[in-house]
């Protein structure tokens, strides 16, 4: 078996991301001996890919991409495993002048057919013309082209099997795409972040110089998605821009034996590593018994944390469980970043560790939006504490403003709006959606609630409506209609949400309207709920059977689910079970306060 | 099926059924046991680890009961 690449080239001298595309920059990685590593579930290394090889394997692809009758600037839509195969396509597309269009994979017990349906969205709606997918999953993703105007769907090895073109290879420019990323949006209106390889390479750049302050002898070492901005971004095309060497673990892999990836950064030296605040708690849950005594963490300088809202409890529980290993806690870079950005905006300051703004519950926080500093005396259940995630990178702005669009002070709770290099031109082919994130003045409003403090950002809440758990991005709607579809459900009834517990956590919660009377008719009608989330999203939700007319609509006769979540949290709309015991409850609700009562909803 | 690997399948299936619910071959994971997918990562490497087998990822998606889990260890065993 190979070994892995050399973190550091021999000869190559060091170049921090500045290059105009993703093409010249692996042009200029595989003059030297670094690459990307894949390893087994078992942490046993599978293939060792310097840049050199990736390059040749892309160009290869490349020169049978372009015989396939394919116009320039086409989208191919590619399932992102994290295999040497996606890399090669990814890079063979960025050759041969196609946008890549990295695909999701799914794994949830029994929800094949929702996945087809996700992956069908999406390359309807990015207009794919080519789809490819590793062996394993080219039949699923066969399936998911049915009825778009994909013309052809393949393997890597396929395509590797047609004839090479005689037509010349014109890499994207800089002033081209360089990739769509579809990471939100529901399954029936996907949006896709067009990323140009301006806003890529500027974004890689301040990431490598600023960011992380990237050297010869940095080593990136992930398990993140490659269809996210974080895997994508962070852990892949920023590593090529600067020649540094990936250890690759799948995100499936690191999910079953999240040790692996501790012990992948011990075995290699990793010196650079991200992950959502879930990928540090996994960890620590699994180290509990033990069972990482042997690791040597302290050549890891940067343990970023990305992805959600951060949660310094679970950190700290990582340190501890670790710092036995040598991990330093100083480590640790929160940042925030989005996909509408490329990948990053903020990070903090390197070998800080996670600083807190413990701020002060109630009245003011809620009412006023001020986030007050907690003085000592007020007790850790009447103060909330934030991570704060650093100050924008050298090129990038951030402005906190209200609803109305004016710009707040320091302490002031408010919609995060930034300004950069990097933010992207649009969703693609999606003009609405775009116009309600760009305001035409070179701000983007991410629909993050936050607050300012000493020039660094502090995110509170967020003002969509969008769920995340464990890291996953889950849209509302998606759940209330693979719930509405049950026959006992009808359409408007549903409303899904996510409630924070008291250690952060995102927990799922959703009310169904219910016309069911009898206890039997009601406890299957509860179990169908919680069975149709599992497969389309993998995960436990709370299921609240409520009376009609429990659910208040906007005056456009939209959903509220702030208003849901809001009745919920305050004990007024309850489970039918809930409501029996209590003959005053009629199960009507007042109408919706304003949503000014939620610290981190705007409508 | 075998009666071993059905067998030692249920006893590991235990500790994914706090409700004591009882489980045949037809019990679906998510919908009977609601298994959430960092649950079900754990009970893949479970099987893994019992076996000594490898389960590769793209199947997770067909598999609904655990009467499929327990199909899906025994073809693994028999290849492996």
């Amino acid at each position: 078996m190979n070994d892995v690449t050399p973190t550091a080239n021999e000869r190559l001298p060091f170049r921090a991301g500045d290059f105009v595309t993703l093409a010249e920059g692996l042009d200029y990685a595989a003059r030297g001996e670094t690459g990307v590593n894949f390893f087994s579930t078992r942490g046993s290394l599978e293939t060792a890919l310097p840049y050199s090889e990736l390059r040749e394997r892309a160009i290869a692809l490349a020169r049978r991409l372009v015989g396939t009758g394919l116009r320039r600037g086409d989208r191919i839509g590619i399932i992102a495993e994290t295999s040497p195969d996606f890399l090669a396509v990814f890079f063979a597309c960025q050759y041969a002048g196609f946008v890549p269009v990295p695909l999701p994979l799914s794994i949830n017990f029994g929800g094949r057919d929702a996945y087809v349906e996700r992956l069908r969205g999406m390359l309807a709606a990015a207009g794919a013309r080519a789809a490819v997918a590793g062996p394993e999953l080219v039949q699923v993703l066969a399936a998911a082209t049915e009825a778009t105007i994909v013309r052809f769907t393949a393997t890597a090895d396929e395509l590797m099997a047609l004839p090479v073109s005689d037509e010349p290879l014109e890499a994207l420019g800089a002033d081209d795409a360089c990739y769509i990323q579809y990471s939100s949006g529901s399954t029936s209106f996907p949006r896709g972040v067009l990323v140009t390889q301006r806003a890529l390479a500027a974004n890689a750049r301040a990431i490598a110089t600023h960011g992380l302050e990237l050297g010869p002898t940095d080593r990136c070492t992930s398990w993140l998605p490659l269809y996210h901005d974080m895997g994508l971004v962070g852990c892949c095309l920023t590593p090529v821009m600067c020649q540094t060497s990936v250890d690759y673990l799948a995100t499936t892999a690191f999910a079953r034996r999240p040790l692996v990836w501790l012990q992948l950064l011990a075995r290699y030296g990793g010196t650079i590593s991200f992950a959502p605040t879930f990928g540090y708690e996994l960890c620590a849950r699994r180290a509990a018994n033990g069972a990482a005594r042997d690791l040597d963490l302290s050549r890891w300088r940067i343990a970023g944390i990305g992805g959600e809202m951060i949660r310094s409890r679970a950190l700290t529980a990582f340190a501890e469980t670790f710092s036995g290993c040598g991990f330093d806690a100083r480590a640790f870079v929160p940042s925030y970043g989005m996909a509408e950005a490329t990948l990053a905006v903020t990070f903090s300051p390197l070998a800080r560790g996670v600083r807190i703004d413990r701020v002060a519950r109630g009245e003011t926080l809620e009412r006023e939006r001020l986030a007050l500093p907690a003085g000592e005396a007020v007790p850790p259940s009447q103060s909330r504490s934030f991570v704060v995630c650093g100050a924008p990178m050298p090129g990038y702005a951030i402005e906190i403003r209200d609803d109305a669009g004016r710009v707040l002070p320091e302490r002031h709770v408010g919609r995060i709006c930034i300004q950069g290099p990097s933010l992207m031109e649009g969703y693609f082919r999606n003009p609405e959606a775009t116009a309600a994130v760009l305001k035409g003045d070179g701000w983007l409003d991410t629909g993050d609630m936050g607050y300012l403090v000493g020039g660094e950002l502090v995110v509170s809440g967020r003002t969509k409506d969008l769920i995340i758990v464990g890291g996953r991005n889950i849209w509302p709607q998606d759940i209330e209609w693979a719930v509405e579809k049950l026959d006992a459900v009808r359409a408007g009834d549903v409303a899904a949400f996510a409630v924070t517990d008291s250690l952060d956590r995102e927990r799922v919660v959703v009310v169904v309207e219910c016309r069911q009377t009898r206890p039997a008719e009601q406890a299957e009608l509860r179990h169908e709920i919680a069975a149709v989330v599992n497969r389309l999203a993998g995960i436990e939700c709370e299921v609240v059977l409520a009376a009609p007319r429990s659910l208040t609509f906007t005056t456009s006769g939209k959903l509220s689910r702030a208003a849901a979540r809001d009745h919920y949290q305050r004990g007024v709309l309850r489970d039918l079970d809930a409501g029996a015991a209590d003959e005053a409850f009629d199960g009507s609700v007042e109408p919706a306060e304003p949503a000014v009562a939620v610290l981190a909803e705007a409508s | 099926m075998t009666e071993n690997v059905l067998n030692e399948i249920m006893a590991l299936m235990q500790r994914y059924n706090p409700d004591g619910k009882p489980l045949e071959a037809k019990t679906e994971l998510g919908a009977d046991l609601n298994i959430d997918s960092v649950a079900a990562m754990d009970l893949i490497m479970e099987i893994e680890d019992k076996f000594d087998i490898d389960i590769p990822m793209n199947q997770v998606a067909e598999l609904k009961t655990i009467g499929d889990l327990v199909a899906l260890a025994e073809g693994q065993l028999q290849q492996g």
